[in-house]
């Protein structure tokens, strides 16, 4: 893979000679005047650098408090006694107390503050104006808005850290997160956090859905878009129909607390149950907002790395607008074990729907391969890996999509297993598969790839002995969030918990991976992959207003059948033979 | 739907901030940026749209369960004349922000002045009549949601079990409405400042325009909390 | 430990993967046999669906990897047919799964006719059964998480073979939920609304707790949501009536029902008995003592004191703990607020001096058959 980047380097020196085509991440004066650039920057790609660094951070948090989960869990907590006839427990870290804090932290800093925002503003940000072949956004300002809306947020959720944290669950289910004690403020702070980071996620979606319908570059109509635009167009309606409602209805959560309106409260006449469908209302949608950027993603690695057109293009394209669709309609299936039957009977119908866009695209996806010219680097890797994880947490939905198996398997690890395959080794696999894809581009360096591949598979191993054997937990009878278990569950737990340890070290040698083409990468070519989309026609990283003139598009962005790709060498990127006479290809 | 003329000439030197107007770099003209800002302004409607849909759904499932007590708690604690006249107001105000628009497209710049001064007014009207006959009598009886409800009843009336969970849902959706009375009257109150300026005429009335549609947005949602919380029976 | 001996020596029995899947908790109850089979159906097309897109990927990507020198082949990016097979293929599939989901979920909501009663009362952190004669289980183990002893009590409830149970579930705090993982049922329990889900158990499992089958909170509540667990023991319907009844005639002295009602109230939850420091001041040498409160007064741990913590707990908080405790009006009787304080007073010096002869001896009557209706 190292030729192709060396072939195509003196490339990037090429057109640019005009001294106002300077990079975006040039400084623009000292110290005090960059960082006030950046602070106050309308620019989509520094916005959405920010956006990435945040949300990384968000996921170290989170992930710091998931390995003092694991640990916790590392073994049950036996009442003994000790030499000296005390009584002690064994095998107890944190106190269920803190378990439950750190547990709740881990679910709302990475459902909230990492993975909702991760893909949509971070990489959306930075690819889909130069995707469109734009210059920014639809609404620059706004786009600031939402970031600093992001900020205060997340300082919302730091505020309720710092007072003590929240132990209500990410979900706050009433009435128990309407059952601490009023004079703590935690829990109001944490979704007076959620309702405001609602804010931002609005804003992004309203601004990335005008930007599709109304700045994409000439020549670049529907069935042109890269499928990640498509994924991110989908996700921004998502958002902006779904997100009110988690706004109403937190909003409703912290007035219960404070004023004790009754909504929610079953002790003022309130219903639980209406709050968790107000709940699942935004939430069931919110995992598609998670994961739909991810899917769009997959289609970029395995279209540009395997260099064959997306197979059945449109039929993936669509699907994501099903996903959409079908998500509003199934939320439901989140309280099997708490509605009417009739109800649940509805649900369980919807949400058989919705397997079946997952599955044509990741049919499609493996048809991508046939007869392709795949290259391995750690995109590609990252894209395999998704293949192999997303597929078991797709599979496994069919167990718990099931009315009956569902109900032994409901708030059981089962379910924390078929989650963390979808949303970890589907988004956050993808997203860490779409940094390295992009990350020449955001940066203009490349990374150390060996150092970057043992990243990847340790993070593929770590993830799958983490979590396979939480669904063996699950179908054995572990329920959810509990902080001890009986003594048979032990085993199963170890693997977990070591398995989180390997995950880390993946990690790791990302972090390290990062700093160090940061420090002494190479530079990076403008187009390292020999990639088709307009993104990869500009310098790496871009230049402050993305193209020197409006891109015009000639061919798709999957056309590697037809189109050398922009500076790279023909040798490199050949074209297939022609097809012998009478057979189409298309 | 009227698109913002492009082809307007200006007389040079002396052209106002309306006149001059052009859009921001990244567009490739006025009108696509205009119905770019338009599209978002009917995305942002959508969502205001659904976070209420949540108080209705609230309202909707409480006043099926207890419909008789809802039906009596809204007939004793609420009075239908001043919601009544709330309604008419914010009707006249909804009425007055569209002649300001048309006053802009037509460059009628005294006339926009005072239709925004007037609806301004309408909303201060409004904010002003909640308040005071009903907000502050209200909390002064007790007559408060759920868990600080303190109303004992009187003249033969007892309240219900339910009496504050009604109220409940009645403060909180027309205090939600009600702060969006209030960022709407301060929109509009920055277009009268921005109209003082010129900055609103035939070839560039966007946020004027923007700031009217979220201007009826709260008015239709008015019209339907009406009925459901003073007419319920 | 003796739990876990004996469940393993059972699950010997069958094969690895059976073990791998439902561990321990053997299935007992009517809804087994159509769950089982329903989940290892989906268990094996996920098998056969993985493996073969697993193995068209991993077929493909070897293949077709880049060689340098090795010109691409051209081929289709898309083929209606294909794409519309591989489409409607699942669909029907899911079709399937739909109904015979549908089924079994159906048959779990409509209990037969003629179901005996339970009545289950859930609170933080405590299962509680009461039985259609009123009675309560007076049998608690501590083998679930500890050892000799020293694991908190939970309790063991009987149920019995072969005939259909139908629970009626009233949370009187938050929401939880009943589930038994060998029945291969659960259901949530809501505060101020009626739950109901029914099972019939299959096999006897013998009058020994350590036989028994796990009782779990499966909707998270609390500091001690994973200790809020009971053991069911599954007799044979001559046994289980024996069971009933003698839960039923409680003729024990004051002092023990309040043991009882320590861990079946969940006081245990908070309160030790043993010194150890918790959510809640310990029992142990409380009775007499002086207390500080939050607000500055002061006063005796007696009688009224004790009754005034339960029923009106927020009232006078001990200086160094956390305002936490709900309220116990209308869930205790008068006559087990009693048996609380005299449990209480055998925990200290001064409260056993204070002992009155009607705390320690047993009464004719059964106390627990005019048990309210609690969480009403």
């Amino acid at each position: 893979m190292s030729s192709t980047h060396n072939a195509t380097a003196d490339a990037h020196a090429g057109g640019h000679d005009d001294h106002h085509d300077v990079s975006y991440l040039k400084p623009k004066g000292g110290m005090m005047v960059t960082i006030w650039d950046w602070m106050t920057t309308i620019d989509h790609k520094k916005i959405g650098v920010m956006y990435l660094f945040a949300s990384l951070f968000a996921f170290f948090l989170g992930g710091v408090f998931a390995l003092l989960v694991r640990l916790e869990l590392f073994a049950p907590d036996v009442a003994t006694l000790d030499a000296a006839g005390n009584p002690i427990i064994q095998g107890q870290i944190f106190n269920p107390d803190l378990y439950n804090r750190f547990f709740t932290l881990h679910g709302a800093i990475m459902v909230f503050l990492f993975i909702i925002p991760a893909i949509p503003a971070a990489l959306g940000n930075f690819c889909l104006p130069l995707m469109l072949g734009a210059k920014d956004v639809a609404f620059p300002k706004l786009n600031l808005t939402s970031w600093y809306i992001y900020v205060v947020g997340a300082i919302f959720s730091v505020v309720a850290i710092a007072l003590g944290g929240v132990d209500t669950g990410w979900t706050f289910y009433t009435p128990y997160s309407l059952d601490t004690p009023e004079e703590h403020w935690q829990v109001t702070f944490m979704t007076l956090g959620v309702f405001i980071l609602g804010f931002s996620s609005i804003f992004t979606g309203m601004n990335f859905v005008v930007t599709v319908h109304k700045l994409r570059a000439p020549g670049l109509g529907w069935f042109d878009m890269p499928l990640f635009v498509w994924a991110i167009y989908a996700t921004a309606i998502i958002q902006v129909l779904a997100t009110p409602v988690l706004g109403v209805t937190v909003l409703l959560l912290a007035l219960e607390r404070i004023f004790k309106i009754g909504i929610f409260d079953p002790s003022l006449g309130g219903d639980p149950v209406l709050y968790q469908h107000f709940f699942w209302f935004y939430s069931h949608p919110a995992v598609y907002i998670m994961i739909l950027p991810g899917m769009g993603i997959m289609s970029e690695l395995i279209g540009v790395h395997s260099r064959k057109k997306v197979f059945g293009y449109r039929a993936v394209a669509f699907s994501s607008l099903g996903i959409a669709a079908i998500s509003f309609i199934v939320w439901g299936h989140h309280m099997f074990t708490s509605q009417d039957a009739l109800i649940g009977a509805i649900f369980s119908a919807l949400t058989f729907l919705v397997a079946i866009p997952s599955a044509i695209k990741v049919i499609n996806w493996i048809a991508t391969l046939y007869k392709g010219s795949i290259r391995f680097n750690t995109p590609m890797l990252y894209g395999l890996a998704f293949l192999f994880t997303f597929s078991i947490g797709g599979l496994t939905g069919l167990f718990l999509g099931t009315l009956s198996t569902d109900m032994q398997l409901h708030d059981s690890y089962f379910v924390v297993a078929h989650f963390h395959y979808v949303m970890m080794g589907g988004a956050a696999i993808a997203l860490f598969g779409g940094i390295h894809h992009w990350w020449p581009k955001m940066f203009g360096k490349m990374y150390n790839e060996p150092a970057a591949m043992l990243g990847c598979a340790l993070v593929f191993i770590g993830f799958n002995v983490t979590f396979f054997t939480q669904f063996f937990l699950g179908t054995q009878g572990m329920p959810r969030r509990y902080s001890t278990y009986v003594q048979e569950f032990t085993t199963l737990h170890q693997i977990s918990t070591i398995g989180s340890w390997i995950l880390l070290a993946g990690f790791l040698v990302h972090l390290a991976t990062f700093i160090h083409s940061l420090m002494a990468g190479k530079q990076a070519p403008p187009n390292p992959w020999g990639g088709l989309s307009l993104e990869w026609e500009t310098a790496s990283p871009p230049i402050e207003h993305n193209f020197h003139h409006e891109p015009v598009v000639h061919y798709g962005p999957y056309d590697f059948d037809d189109a050398v790709p922009p500076f790279c060498d023909p040798a490199d990127y050949p074209l297939p033979d022609p097809l012998p006479p009478g057979e189409k290809s298309h | 739907m009227t698109t913002a003329p492009t082809d307007m000439t200006g007389d040079g030197a002396s052209q106002t901030y309306w006149e001059r107007y052009r859009h921001q770099p990244h567009w490739r003209n006025n009108d696509d940026e205009y119905t770019a800002a338009k599209l978002g302004m009917w995305l942002f409607l959508t969502t205001e749209l659904l976070l209420f849909s949540g108080m209705f759904v609230a309202y909707t499932i409480y006043r099926i369960l207890h419909a008789d007590e809802f039906a009596r708690a809204s007939h004793y604690y609420l009075d239908w004349r001043v919601g009544a006249v709330n309604t008419a107001v914010l009707l006249i105000s909804s009425f007055t922000v569209a002649m300001a628009i048309r006053n802009a497209q037509l460059n009628q710049q005294f006339w926009l002045k005072i239709n925004l001064f007037i609806t301004i007014i309408c909303g201060l009207f409004f904010l002003v009549a909640k308040l005071a006959l009903e907000y502050w009598p209200k909390y002064q009886k007790g007559e408060v949601p759920g868990g600080f409800f303190s109303y004992p009843g009187s003249h033969g009336y007892v309240p219900s079990d339910y009496d504050p969970l009604f109220l409940g849902v009645y403060w909180v959706a027309t205090a939600i409405h009600g702060s969006h009375v209030l960022i709407g009257v301060l929109l509009l109150g920055w277009c009268l400042w921005r109209a003082q300026k010129r900055h609103f005429g035939p070839r560039h009335f966007t946020s004027l325009e923007n700031v009217g549609l979220f201007w009826h947005l709260v008015d239709l949602i008015w019209i339907f909390l009406f009925p459901l919380l003073y007419l319920v029976g | 430990m003796t739990i876990l001996t004996h469940t393993l020596t059972l699950a010997q029995e069958r094969g690895a993967l059976d073990r791998l899947i439902f561990g321990n908790q053997v299935g007992n109850s009517n809804f087994v046999e159509s769950h089982d089979w329903l989940f290892m159906f989906i268990f094996w097309l996920c098998v056969l669906m993985f493996v073969v897109l697993m193995g068209a990927a991993a077929y493909f990507t070897l293949k077709y990897r880049y060689k340098p020198g090795v010109p691409q082949q051209r081929s289709a990016s898309h083929n209606t047919p294909l794409e519309l097979a591989w489409s409607i293929g699942p669909l029907i599939v899911m079709a399937f799964l739909f109904v015979w989901g549908f089924q079994g979920f159906m048959d779990a909501h409509v209990a037969p006719s003629g179901s005996e009663i339970v009545n289950v009362q859930a609170q933080k952190w405590a299962w509680n059964l009461e039985y259609d004669n009123g009675a309560t289980t007076r049998e608690f183990t501590t083998d679930l998480f500890g050892e000799e002893g020293q694991g908190k009590q939970v309790p063991v409830f009987a149920v019995p073979a072969g005939r259909p149970i139908k629970l009626q579930m009233i949370s009187s705090d938050v929401i939880h939920s009943f589930w038994v993982p060998s029945f291969r049922m659960k259901f949530d329990v809501f505060p101020n609304r009626y739950t109901t889900m029914w099972f019939e158990a299959q096999t006897p499992t013998g009058p020994d707790p350590k036989d028994g089958l796990f009782l779990f909170c499966a909707e998270y509540c609390g500091a001690e949501h994973s200790q809020m667990a009971g053991i069911i023991k599954v007799l044979d319907p001559h046994d289980y009536n024996k069971w009933k009844q003698e839960m039923g005639v409680d003729t024990r002295p004051p002092v023990e029902k309040g043991a009882s009602l320590y861990v079946t109230k969940a006081c245990n939850s908070c309160h030790s008995v043993d010194g150890t420091p918790n959510t809640g001041p310990t029992w142990l040498d409380l009775f007499g003592k002086d207390r500080v409160f939050t607000n500055g007064s002061t006063g005796v741990a007696d009688e009224n004191y004790i009754r005034e913590s339960i029923l009106e707990p927020a009232r006078n908080i001990v200086e160094g703990y956390p305002n936490q405790m709900n309220s116990y009006q209308g869930q205790l009787t008068e006559a087990e607020i009693r048996s609380l304080i005299a449990y209480m007073k055998t925990l200290s010096e001064a409260g056993r001096a204070a002992l009155t002869p009607e705390e320690t001896t047993s009464s004719e009557e059964s106390e627990g058959a005019e048990e309210p209706e609690s969480g009403a």
